[in-house]
């Protein structure tokens, strides 16, 4: 049961401990999936899934995270859908739909203040959002910037979207948050290109004209959240630790804190520690697989990421293979204390450069 | 407008109207091919390149004469259409030299667009063109040759078009959709070839004969149908994506014989193919897909190089969840019969092993079937034919001038 979970910390467990309760709870999820949704069920049927061999975490089944592309996945009658989320995620055009029921929702939220206090308490806390406001107005249909703005709303207080609705600085806006709340505790969210390309560039930029000096606000006790990989602004030549310097430098923030989240699996984030590792809670884990056999990969060594995840209730997303490659650095051994794993995000898997004379691959991605 | 020659010139192409047509299997043409072949067949280390060598092969003087023995009739005046404008694929280097080929022996003047990928078979090909080109004997080949590149430009696939008789599009169907944009003179006319899916039947008794003939010793077919599939990523119109088994329903028989073909197939693609990352996820997307759309699907693998899904019926959509790179159905019958769904126009080559291939022509034939336009021997798929896609090709670039004889 999740409520298992609930009374631990959420960095507490050791190997041992967190493989036999994990094994548990996700043959248990595996179970309820294979029942009510009967497109699980048959895909367990054709890849001869025996549930008397699952011995531990990785033996459960991995389920592609395309599937939710191609087809609607759910564990629940339609009219329990809470809400839907969406994500153009990583080829094409079609968008994975998730469909997550009220206490699928409430198990999200409940592990991400969990998870979140870890790093900067249990107080909730202002937060200023570097994204636009228009990027949460529909509720019925989030994307994932929207669905990891609206997942931290519960953490947070006295939330301010520092961009209009044009992307463009609300200076108006930030002023006021920062002449509130500076000196002390508080949250900037964005996604890493958005923060750079519509906050710091912004700001800094003197063609934009902003009359905004960031200097005269103390920014050392604030928490700079980011999200959405770093592809994008390494391909503009900034690493994520240039980045970090460039924003230390010029804002004076201190505390910086990625993480790495699908919408897949939202909630049991891998968020950044001091030391700079992303960790995998009491609540999700991660296997690397290697290419050629899907076979479990050692420490240090590169692959295919696969995460499971005990909060997925309403959708069969509880362990997904990802199109993302990793490195597990390291397990229950971090500086900064907390146990579990904590890995390397290396980014999403090179596409194919086939022979052949058909395009069927692109055809394939567009088809409804 | 930008275009990059790479063999030819600006000259030739707006000239282009303007210069003669040739007579089909013109000596000029066939004696330019056959110099071409030599010239590649004499590079060293063109063993490495094992499509252009095939090519080279294909246009030898001995092959062209066999082939104009076919086509060229007594009394039957065929001369080129004038004008080829050729759209090459972007995945297979030498397919635009073939497609060249038939266009130059057809008697056109030929203008091929290749792809913006480089591939060194296509630098290969044209250098050895240019030199034979630039022999004095072959002064008067050259205005019938632009090899061009280009970046995606409307303005110039229109002003080609405008200017051509026959347009030829290879490539996938998104291509061909985008190119047709452009209009064709009223005259003109237009090949083209689209995705196509292929399939292998296989009869279970006769491949088992073939094992205890050979004292269990299979890997010439096994390297046969790495060929005909992982050579060119399977991904190929002519690549088999499934395997039918033909028999009487003996299972121990069947049982046997599939480990056998697939264990041979794996030792190969275990010493040959390098399966990149995204394909394992491409594979196991894919199978997922169809797993949750369709009853009656079991995987069995053993590594990601080799995907082997048992399907107990066949659909004629089954093939819209087909993957490249070693994904392969495998379906058993008794009869052609339960196969038909898979035939439809979609269907190109059917390779088979220890069947009569007339027999299946006959098949084809009687029940009036939409597709297969081809039937070889596995192996024997990626073969260099003046037939494809259910044309023949030279005669479909040529016209012929009749003589009412009374």
């Amino acid at each position: 049961m999740i409520e298992d979970f609930y009374e631990l910390e959420p960095y507490q467990l050791n190997k041992e401990e967190k493989a036999e309760m994990l094994t548990k709870e996700l043959l248990e999820l595996t179970k309820r999936h294979r029942e009510k949704c009967q497109e699980y069920d048959m895909f367990l049927k054709a890849i001869g899934f025996n549930e008397n061999d699952v011995k531990a975490p990785q033996d459960i089944p991995f389920f592609p995270v395309r599937a939710f592309k191609d087809v609607d996945l759910l564990s629940i009658p339609r009219e329990e859908v809470f809400k839907t989320m969406t994500s153009s995620g990583t080829t094409g055009q079609r968008v994975s739909k998730i469909f997550v029921d009220k206490e699928t929702a409430m198990i999200q939220q409940k592990v991400l203040v969990k998870i979140l206090s870890d790093y900067w308490g249990k107080k909730r806390l202002p937060m200023l959002v570097i994204d636009s406001k228009e990027t949460v107005r529909n509720r019925q249909q989030f994307t994932a910037r929207g669905a990891a703005i609206m997942g931290l709303q519960i953490v947070a207080r006295d939330i301010v979207y520092a961009l209009n609705d044009d992307m463009s600085l609300n200076v108006e806006a930030v002023k006021e948050f920062l002449e509130k709340y500076s000196g002390q505790r508080f949250i900037i969210f964005g996604f890493t290109f958005i923060v750079w390309q519509h906050f710091y560039n912004a700001i800094l930029d003197i063609n934009y004209d902003i009359d905004l000096d960031i200097s005269s606000y103390d920014l050392s006790e604030a928490f700079l959240m980011t999200g959405g990989g770093w592809k994008k602004l390494v391909s503009e030549s900034i690493s994520q630790n240039e980045f970090k310097k460039r924003i230390e430098e010029a804002f004076g923030i201190k505390h910086f804190l990625d993480h790495y989240a699908m919408v897949e699996q939202t909630g049991c984030i891998y968020a950044e520690c001091e030391c700079g590792h992303l960790h995998a809670s009491n609540y999700s884990d991660v296997f690397i697989r290697d290419p050629k056999d899907f076979s479990i990969k050692g420490i240090g060594e590169k692959g295919i990421i696969q995460t499971v995840s005990v909060l997925p209730h309403s959708y069969p997303g509880h362990s997904l293979l990802t199109e993302d490659e990793g490195i597990i650095l390291g397990e229950d051994d971090c500086p900064c204390g907390r146990k579990g794993k904590y890995i390397q995000i290396l980014g999403r898997l090179k596409s194919a450069e086939l022979r052949g004379c058909s395009d069927t691959y692109a055809d394939k991605l567009s088809r409804r | 407008m930008q275009i990059n020659y790479l063999v030819g010139k600006t000259e030739y192409l707006e000239n282009a109207s303007k210069t003669p047509a040739l007579p089909v299997f013109s000596d000029k043409a066939v004696g330019f091919l056959a110099e071409l072949s030599k010239e590649l067949l004499a590079i060293p280390g063109i063993r490495n390149h094992t499509d252009v060598m095939s090519y080279a092969y294909w246009i030898r003087k001995a092959s062209l004469e066999q082939a104009k023995k076919e086509v060229v009739r007594e009394g039957i005046n065929r001369l080129g259409r004038g004008v080829a404008f050729h759209i090459a694929p972007s995945n297979v280097p030498v397919n635009f030299a073939v497609s060249m080929t038939s266009s130059l022996l057809a008697g056109n003047i030929s203008i091929v667009r290749v792809s913006n990928k480089e591939f060194e078979e296509v630098d290969i090909i044209c250098s050895a063109m240019n030199r034979v080109l630039d022999k004095p004997q072959f002064t008067e080949m050259k205005q019938y040759i632009c090899i061009i590149r280009y970046e995606h430009s409307d303005e110039i696939t229109e002003y080609l078009s405008s200017i051509c008789d026959i347009r030829i599009i290879w490539g996938g169907n998104n291509t061909i959709e985008q190119i047709r944009k452009a209009p064709l003179p009223p005259r003109a006319i237009e090949m083209c070839f689209a995705d196509r899916h292929s399939v292998a039947v296989i009869k279970t008794n006769e491949y088992l004969k073939y094992v205890s003939e050979n004292e269990g010793n299979v890997s010439e077919i096994a390297k046969k149908f790495y060929t005909d599939t992982y050579y060119s990523d399977q991904n190929a119109c002519s690549s088999p994506r499934i395997v039918v088994w033909l028999d009487d329903k003996n299972d121990s028989d069947f049982e046997k014989a599939k480990d056998i073909f697939w264990n041979s197939l794996e030792k190969e693609v275990s010493e040959r193919y390098e399966l990149q990352p995204i394909q394992a996820v491409d594979k196991y997307s894919m199978l997922t897909e169809l797993s949750m759309k369709k009853d009656g699907i079991k995987l069995s693998k053993n590594d990601n190089s080799l995907f082997i899904i048992d399907v107990d019926k066949l659909s004629d959509d089954l093939m819209d969840y087909k993957m490249s790179g070693g994904y392969f159905f495998q379906y058993r019958t008794s009869s052609l019969d339960d196969i038909i769904p898979i035939m439809g126009k979609m269907c190109q080559t059917v390779a088979v092993f220890g069947l009569d291939k007339q027999a299946v022509v006959d098949y084809v034939n009687d029940k009036g079937v939409r597709g297969v336009d081809r039937v070889v021997d596995i192996g024997d798929t990626m073969g260099l034919e003046f037939t494809w896609d259910g044309f023949q090709m030279i005669e479909q670039m040529s016209r012929i001038i009749y003589i009412y004889r009374g």
